[in-house]
């Protein structure tokens, strides 16, 4: 699934951000509701592969205005008090579904990251790795110059223009 | 020179010095009010006008028992805050409320009764907002469990805490600036307010039962969640839990024997606070200490310099003059006066700067109508305790008033919102503003009752 681009590249040590970006066919608005957003990212797919995504950003008239992955839908879940507390040995059997039922028609707006890390279309990917691990990241959104999103990036490209940096097509190297 | 005298003997000429403190003195209260500034921001800067200005010199700002910081009230903050902040993470008061959960057998208005007076209890010993900041979680949790609305619970916690606060020296800020100020010591709050409080708490969990009995009904299976769980669980560190209680013990014994052993209550704590940062074996006091509340700290430091230039120019005694007229000398009529309109004025105001007005005023008071009598004499003459004690009443009581009356309330409907439920200012005064009345004249009916009907 990775462009051949990425290989001919990376000999010459130029991968930038939008050679190895994927295309961003699927989003949501700020007014989506979170039942809703679970099941646009549940048959969603992501580049030709599988069904699923685990996140995906959120658009207010074309442009960025979050992004939601499945961590911040959790942390949507989780009630607050719990959140401040240690208090997790005291929940119960089945209190994650309740909660999820009572969240279910809060808007994407509430519960999205509002301070999106994004990096342009020609930034290194040292950088993009860099900005993955500072701010345990698994996607970036990249951004053209008019500050539209274009595609997205993964840490699994990262890391796989890593593998092919150490080895070649044979495994060898 | 003993303090008040020093108050008494301030030159009282309404000159550009009276003027210029008396204006930033009111633009500074009228920007906390406002709150379009952050408190402490106000206090700070006001109190830096105070000397930039020469009202207070300042070493007086600093230095001066009469003028300046009271660093018996920041010290024992300060302390406390430090006790608090060690004692936290062991899970001492989750421990606490889980266990009371579970005496309350999942009945929501038992749960409820038992919240109240261990909250009361709590807050007679920790300041107000630490106590339900560690309850209110606990409660929001037990609410979750029994399916039922967690507001009433809250509302009843913040109300609770501000009562159980009122019955000792260090159960609230208010009574803490009183104690220093006035040179009571932790038995005389225990002597004075304690029974009243006690007879307040009674009727307060009365009208809990009307206002919410009927409403809190749960079905049985919901109850099983509560019971079965184990308060055991909390406890994230027995050894230091162990320490902590060792030290809380040794802090209390010191309060209840500070007046004895002539020791402040700031040292007291101070003690404490370093004890148990030492045995809690910490090479990091970093954290701990960063978890001081500072701009709380900063808030009272700020606001003494405030009160200090003001006392100085004359205002604090051209108003006790005010009072007087009012009063002609009466002090049935000054105690009253001093309950009610403390109870009010802490309804919609901080009831911290409100004290720390007074506190000088009654002095100033005091010194008008017995000019021959000094020190102890005067500030603890017999005729004046209960205005005293009157002030404490109605400034912590007061605090139940509405939504902003005191910090325990602020705090209990931030941390509603945040678990997605509105308690909104009408609401709360629907439930304040009656158990404030109640209380208030509860407490009127003590002070006539024990000082002025029985003298004892």
């Amino acid at each position: 699934m990775f462009d051949v681009s990425v290989n001919n590249n990376q000999m010459e040590g130029h991968v930038k951000a939008k050679e190895i970006m994927e295309p961003v066919k699927e989003t949501l608005t700020p007014k989506t509701t979170l039942k809703d957003a679970v099941n646009r990212m549940r048959i969603a797919r992501r580049g030709k592969g599988w069904a699923g995504v685990k996140g995906m950003i959120v658009l207010d008239n074309g442009n960025l205005a979050g992004i939601v992955s499945i961590k911040d839908i959790l942390r949507a879940i989780i009630p607050s008090y719990l959140a401040l507390t240690e208090l997790g040995e005291f929940t119960w059997d089945g209190m994650l579904e309740e909660m999820a039922k009572k969240v279910a028609d809060k808007k994407i707006e509430e519960i999205m990251t509002r301070d999106v890390i994004t990096v342009s279309e020609d930034a290194p990917l040292m950088e993009c790795a860099d900005l993955v691990v500072k701010h345990s990241l698994q996607r970036i959104p990249v951004l053209d110059k008019d500050k539209k999103v274009v595609g997205m990036i993964y840490i699994r490209d990262m890391y796989q223009a890593i593998v092919q940096a150490l080895f070649d097509k044979e495994g060898k190297r | 020179m003993t303090p008040e005298a020093a108050t008494a003997s301030q030159p009282f000429v309404m000159g550009a010095s009276f003027w210029t403190a008396t204006i930033i003195f009111l633009l500074a209260y009228a920007l906390i009010i406002s709150e379009k500034v952050h408190k402490t921001v106000v206090a700070i800067f006001a109190a830096a006008l105070m000397i930039v200005l020469k009202i207070l010199e300042q070493k007086e700002a600093f230095h001066s028992e009469v003028l300046g910081i009271d660093w018996n009230v920041i010290f024992l903050l300060l302390s406390m805050m430090i006790i608090i902040n060690l004692m936290k993470p062991t899970g001492f008061f989750e421990y606490i409320a889980i266990k009371s959960a579970k005496l309350g057998k999942g009945e929501p208005m038992r749960i409820m009764t038992i919240f109240a007076i261990v909250t009361a209890i709590l807050s007679a010993f920790l300041d107000n907002v630490t106590t339900v900041l560690l309850l209110a979680p606990v409660t929001l949790l037990i609410a979750d469990a029994l399916e039922v609305d967690p507001i009433p619970f809250l509302i009843a916690e913040a109300l609770a805490s501000n009562i159980g606060g009122t019955a000792t020296l260090i159960g609230d800020p208010p009574n803490i600036m009183i104690a220093s100020k006035a040179h009571f010591d932790f038995m005389d709050f225990i002597y004075n307010l304690t029974p009243a409080i006690i007879v307040v708490m009674a009727a307060f969990l009365f009208i809990l039962k009307i206002m919410f009995g009927k409403k809190l009904h749960v079905r049985p299976e919901l109850k099983q969640r509560i019971l079965e769980m184990d308060e055991r669980d909390a406890i994230k560190d027995p050894i230091m839990l162990k320490k902590s209680l060792f030290v809380l013990s040794i802090v209390i014994i010191g309060f209840v024997l500070h007046g004895t052993f002539n020791y402040e209550p700031a040292t007291v704590a101070l003690f404490g606070a370093g004890l148990l940062l030492l045995l809690s074996g910490t090479h990091e006091p970093h954290h701990v200490l960063a978890e001081i509340e500072w701009p709380t700290i900063f808030f009272f430091m700020g606001l003494f310099i405030i009160i200090g230039g003001v006392v100085k120019v004359g205002l604090i005694k051209w108003m006790s003059i005010e009072v007087l007229a009012i009063t002609h000398g009466n002090m049935f009529a000054t105690s009253m006066l001093m309950m009610w309109f403390s109870a009010v004025a802490s309804a919609f105001v901080d009831n911290i700067p409100y004290v720390a007005t007074m506190n000088p005023l009654i002095i100033d008071m005091a010194h008008q109508i017995w000019p021959h009598l000094q020190g102890l004499k005067l500030l603890h003459n017999p005729e004046l305790m209960p205005v005293w004690w009157s002030l404490s009443l109605g400034a912590c009581l007061g605090g139940n008033g509405t939504a902003i009356g005191a910090s325990a309330n602020v705090i209990v409907i931030g941390l509603a919102e945040r678990a997605g439920k509105k308690i909104s200012f009408i609401r709360f005064m629907a439930y304040g503003m009656p158990v404030m009345m109640l209380t208030v004249l509860i407490s009127t009916i003590y002070i006539w009752l024990r000082y002025y009907i029985l003298k004892i």
